[in-house]
């Protein structure tokens, strides 16, 4: 009976041919970027391949590549949505395989053996241990048809799965799109007619091909079941094809990007091969739309991170986009696929604007006219220039505290690079680094306190500043009330704090402010706070966006913090204070005035 | 006395001459961020500018020469500008300053 | 029965217009939120620019408003207004024929501008606090010492959007002239110099004053707005600005910087405006029906407007805007009663 099985039909060519296609081009992207990844990026490759990390990754390709874990925590119902479509379909292909083997043993089957099986071997589910496989697999078609059906459901209303919006999508995604949505119930269609005119199949094939044959004649069915197996070989071929050009690349792309990622590799400030793993494996799912401000608060919507990779994946990339960014790192807090959005984003601030220039900033060179020194060097930064109260509290408490402290720039001082560096001035930002580094070094500090959470992570991050210790004043306030040094009174009143995001997302910093707080007084937090905190709107980072628009933001962003019922608006950023200040009603301060108006 | 100088020599004429200027590229700079024509010349960016205090870097006086389509040296003062950013926090008319420095910048040379 | 008229504050406008009011024959009720008439006003050492004493002007309106017994509630704040009549905060309501909305101004809250170091630093003061000094009759330093190098900064709350205020608050520049004018008288020695980004001298004699400033009391007038200022440990005040005719920056230090606080609508008047149905214009003033024929006129019957409430004035203008508004009002109420 076996030897009637022949493997080939003219209506799996299409089927054939893309799979083929998908395949060879997949592999080509892959070598490609593999071969043209940097010597540390390869390095790291052979230390990492044999170890823990490997068997880790293969875990984690099980819980996001297929039942995308991370999504179900943004919301179950897009997470079902995601996995019943991933998941569902890898069951198909592999209790498919295992159908296929049981019933004609380990024996070579090519492909379209496996995928069409039901059209070669119609007759043989009248076998009664096969009807187990005819439900389970008609069970796994139904729960990726309900997959299916919240995808189409989703472009209606995207607000079930707790999404305000959804992308906009380029030509190749509808072309994969539209295939994808039709494969399922093509199949569903084409498996039916066959039980229609040959008996068996589960509770959906089965009853829909018993309720089909009692409906249609003989000959039509005929003409219709080979029809349909065409129609479904099509469709997939459509979508294979499309596929290595769509944002379904992500399917594929996902899956060494998790193993590279264990091995240590990432993103940096100028752009290599690696990205390419990154910005492919982006599903463009959309999640990263609605936390962003601009979005939310402006209407603005082609910037966001899944347009911006999308658009640097198709080399289309504007400057606009690139620089319409908060970089607050909403967005990358919530990326399911754990994109380093801001690194990617900034390399591409880079390659545009980062020229060598040797003369520039040479004027850097022997302005250092300062004196003084001290344990504890303390750096305000340059926009606390503008916030003066922080300054005046910051001595306060190093003087409360009895601390021998060096004021780095109370006379002015040369900007820590960070700005620059956002820009994607990377280069010349490196002679801040210096001038500024060589200060530091200069006066034999072994603490550096900022006030400026900008300038603290471009201190830790760039600066390499082995021996000093680098702390943003609500840690270092935060050591000085836990040694005693500096006592504190408390007071009545109640505090919300604002988590800077250069502070919190960019330098993780959540727990030191609100330990502060708490011994001055109550805190209450805002509806979003910590992770989510939202953006004052003043960051550096966007030099597109104007001044209205920055203000909206803040207004927004301080109604939320006014609806706790605070009488005092706490934060640990100059950017952030001038910002709410202006928006907000209500007193707002830096972390540093609450403490230095308590100390007892 | 600290004077400013763009990088042009004696035999620049001592007028602007608004009749034979080229204000095209002056055009393209405001058509893009109309905000520049806001300035009421405060001095605030200059007064509070950390490269300004280093160096004679003048935000307001190079973004005016541009306006009047003087454009010879202003690339290369602007290249001194450390995009700091306090000048856009001080600025009474809410003029993205940073921004304006990108752009006048990559309209006059690099990118 | 005369008609009656609820004048809404009890400033130079209101007193005005009651004042007018009554002698036309109209019952006017002043409701005013502090316990005394007198508004702003009574907190200004003299009037630019005459340098004529802000009491001879405020105390006899309230006289004239007391001899006229004109109705007054103290203390008591309204919280909507409608064509019939006020509602205060206790919830009592007063029935009029006519409103009259003269909420006049809040004052700009130099706390605002952090980086002027107002409430911060000891010898950073408002023009207010000055017109309060020379009420007091000296104006010296924190330490009770004579300033002989006084800093006054125009703008401050004005033409800024950073804290929301884009309007001219009009009066600032003169005033600025005329304190730096007493100041000189104060201390001939001293050294004043005016910051400012424009010189606005729109009123009549102000321009002369500018002048006689400049030439007969030497007062230094500088183009440039100072961007921060710091305090030094002899709490003198260190200020950075542009010099902008000279294209340089400046620093200097003083023993004194006066801040001169520009005019803000009222925080209140969004509730008002609903309540009554009024629109507010941007910079959150109320908006009158029409900036040349309906100046005092609000966009609904029976709700007029007098002084600041629609804009930044000065004090002359508000006592004549505040006939003009009797006039209208009165015109009204005939017109609507049909009295001949």
């Amino acid at each position: 009976m076996e030897d009637m099985l022949i493997y080939f039909e003219p209506f799996t060519l299409p089927f054939v041919v893309g799979s083929l296609f998908m395949f060879a081009v997949i592999v080509t992207k892959w070598s490609f970027w593999l071969m043209r990844l940097p010597r540390v990026d390869r390095v790291k490759i052979r230390r990492g391949l044999f170890t823990r990390q490997t068997l880790l990754g293969a875990w984690e390709v099980v819980r996001e590549s297929l039942l995308h874990v991370r999504i179900f925590r943004t919301n179950p119902v897009l997470g079902y949505m995601h996995a019943s479509l991933a998941f569902g379909w890898f069951l198909l292909i592999v209790v498919g395989w295992i159908e296929t083997i049981v019933y004609l043993g380990l024996k070579p089957v090519p492909l379209q053996g496996h995928v069409f099986f039901k059209y070669f071997a119609p007759h043989l589910n009248l076998d009664a241990h096969y009807a187990v496989f005819e439900h389970l697999m008609d069970a796994l078609l139904l729960v990726v048809l309900i997959g299916v059906g919240l995808a189409l459901f989703k472009r209606v209303r995207s607000s079930v799965m707790g999404m305000r919006r959804t992308t906009k999508h380029v030509l190749f995604d509808r072309v994969a799109l539209s295939a994808l949505w039709f494969i399922f119930p093509a199949r569903l269609v084409a498996e039916s007619l066959t039980v229609a005119l040959y008996g068996g199949g589960g509770f959906l094939t089965g009853t829909l091909g018993t309720y089909l044959a009692k409906h249609l004649p003989y000959e039509i069915l005929d003409i219709l079941c080979m029809q349909s197996w065409w129609f479904y070989s099509a469709v997939l071929g459509l979508f294979f094809v499309a596929l290595p050009f769509s944002r379904y690349m992500h399917i594929f792309t996902e899956i060494p990007l998790i193993f590279l990622r264990r091995w240590s590799l990432s993103p940096t400030k100028e752009r290599k091969s690696y990205d390419n793993f990154e910005v492919e494996a982006c599903s463009r799912c959309g999640i990263c739309i609605d936390p962003c401000q601009l979005q939310a608060d402006l209407g603005i919507n082609d910037t966001q991170s899944v347009y911006y990779l999308r658009d640097r994946r198709y080399n289309m990339l504007s400057l606009k986009v690139a620089n319409n960014c908060l970089m607050c790192g909403r967005c990358e807090a919530a990326c399911p696929v754990g994109i380093n959005l801001n690194t990617l984003r900034l390399n591409s601030r880079a390659k545009r604007r980062n020229i060598p220039n040797e003369g520039r900033y040479r004027y850097l060179q022997g302005i250092d006219t300062s004196s003084g020194a001290g344990r504890v060097g303390y750096f305000a930064g340059c926009m606390t220039s503008l916030t003066p109260a922080v300054q005046r509290s910051m001595e306060r408490i190093f003087a409360a505290a009895g601390v021998d402290v060096w004021y780095a720039d109370r006379d002015g001082g040369v900007c820590c690079g960070r700005p620059l560096m956002l820009s994607g001035e990377t280069d010349a930002a490196r002679k801040m680094v210096e001038c500024n580094r060589a200060l530091f070094r200069k006066h034999e500090i072994e603490t550096l306190v900022t006030s400026c959470p900008i300038c603290l992570k471009v201190f830790r991050e760039e600066y390499n500043l082995e021996g000093i210790e680098v702390l943003h004043h609500t840690e270092y306030i935060a050591r000085l009330i836990a040694s005693g040094e500096v006592r504190l009174a408390r007071d009545s009143s109640i505090y919300t704090y604002h988590d800077p995001c250069e502070l919190g997302r960019g330098c993780g910093i959540y727990d030191a402010p609100r330990t502060v707080i708490g011994a001055v007084g109550t805190l209450a937090e805002p509806a979003h706070s910590g992770r989510n905190a939202l953006c004052c709107g003043g960051s550096l980072a966007n030099t597109v966006i104007n001044d209205g628009q920055q203000h909206r933001i803040a207004e927004r962003m301080t109604a939320e913090l006014e609806a706790t019922g605070c009488d005092t608006i706490v934060t640990a950023c100059p950017l952030c204070n001038k910002s709410i200040a202006r928006a907000s009603r209500r007193p707002t301060q830096d972390i540093s005035e609450i403490v230095a108006k308590n100390i007892l | 006395m600290r004077n400013i100088v763009f990088g042009y020599g004696i035999s620049r004429p001592r007028a602007i001459d608004m009749d034979n200027n080229d204000l095209r590229k002056s055009g393209d700079i405001i058509a893009e961020m109309p905000e520049l024509q806001a300035c009421i010349g405060c001095g605030s960016c200059t007064a509070s500018c950390t490269a300004g205090r280093l160096t004679d870097f003048n935000f307001r006086k190079l973004h005016t020469a541009v306006r009047r389509g003087e454009y010879k040296g202003v690339y290369a003062e602007l290249s001194k500008c450390m995009l700091c950013g306090k000048c856009r926090l001080v600025c009474p008319r809410g003029i993205n300053t940073r921004g304006l420095v990108m752009l006048i910048k990559r309209k006059l040379g690099d990118f | 029965m005369a008609y009656r008229v609820v004048v809404v504050g009890g400033g130079a406008a209101g007193m005005q217009t009651a004042i007018e009011l009554k002698s036309r024959g109209v019952e006017p009720i002043i409701v005013e939120r502090d316990i005394e008439l007198g508004g702003k006003a009574r907190g200004w050492h003299k009037l630019f620019p005459t340098f004529t004493p802000a009491a001879d002007v405020i105390r006899p309106l309230a006289q004239r408003v007391k001899d006229m017994h004109i109705r007054c509630f103290y203390g008591q704040e309204v919280t909507q207004i409608a064509h019939d009549g006020v509602t205060l905060r206790s919830e009592e309501r007063i029935p009029a024929d006519a409103v009259v909305v003269a909420t006049g101004f809040t004052l700009f809250d130099a706390h605002r501008k952090q980086e002027y170091g107002y409430g911060l630093y000891d010898n950073v003061v408002t023009s207010v606090d000055l017109e309060r000094m020379m009420i007091g009759g000296k104006v010296t330093l924190a330490d009770g010492s004579e300033p002989k190098r006084i800093a006054i900064l125009h703008c401050v709350g004005s033409r800024d959007e950073k804290v929301g205020q884009k309007h001219c608050s009009k009066v600032c520049c003169i005033t600025g002239v005329k304190q730096a004018i007493e100041l000189k008288e104060m201390y001939p020695t001293a050294d004043v110099f005016n910051f400012y980004m424009d010189i606005r001298m729109f009123g009549a004699g102000y321009e002369e004053l500018y002048r006689e400033a400049q030439e007969r009391y030497n007062v230094h007038f500088v183009r440039g707005r100072i961007s921060e200022a710091a305090e030094t440990i002899e709490k003198r005040i260190q200020i950075k600005a542009e010099d902008t005719l000279t294209g340089r920056p400046l620093r200097m230090t003083v023993d004194m910087l006066v801040l001169l606080v520009g005019m803000s609508a009222n925080y209140d008047n969004p509730q008002l405006a609903a309540s009554a149905g009024l629109t507010l214009a941007p910079n959150g003033y109320f908006k009158a029906r029409d900036s040349f024929l309906g100046v005092v006129h609000s966009e609904r019957e029976g709700i007029f407007f007098a002084g600041t409430a629609t804009a930044p004035k000065s004090l002359a203008d508000t006592l004549a805007e505040a006939s003009l508004t009797a006039s209208a009002v009165d015109a009204y109420l005939k017109n609507k009663f049909n009295v001949k």
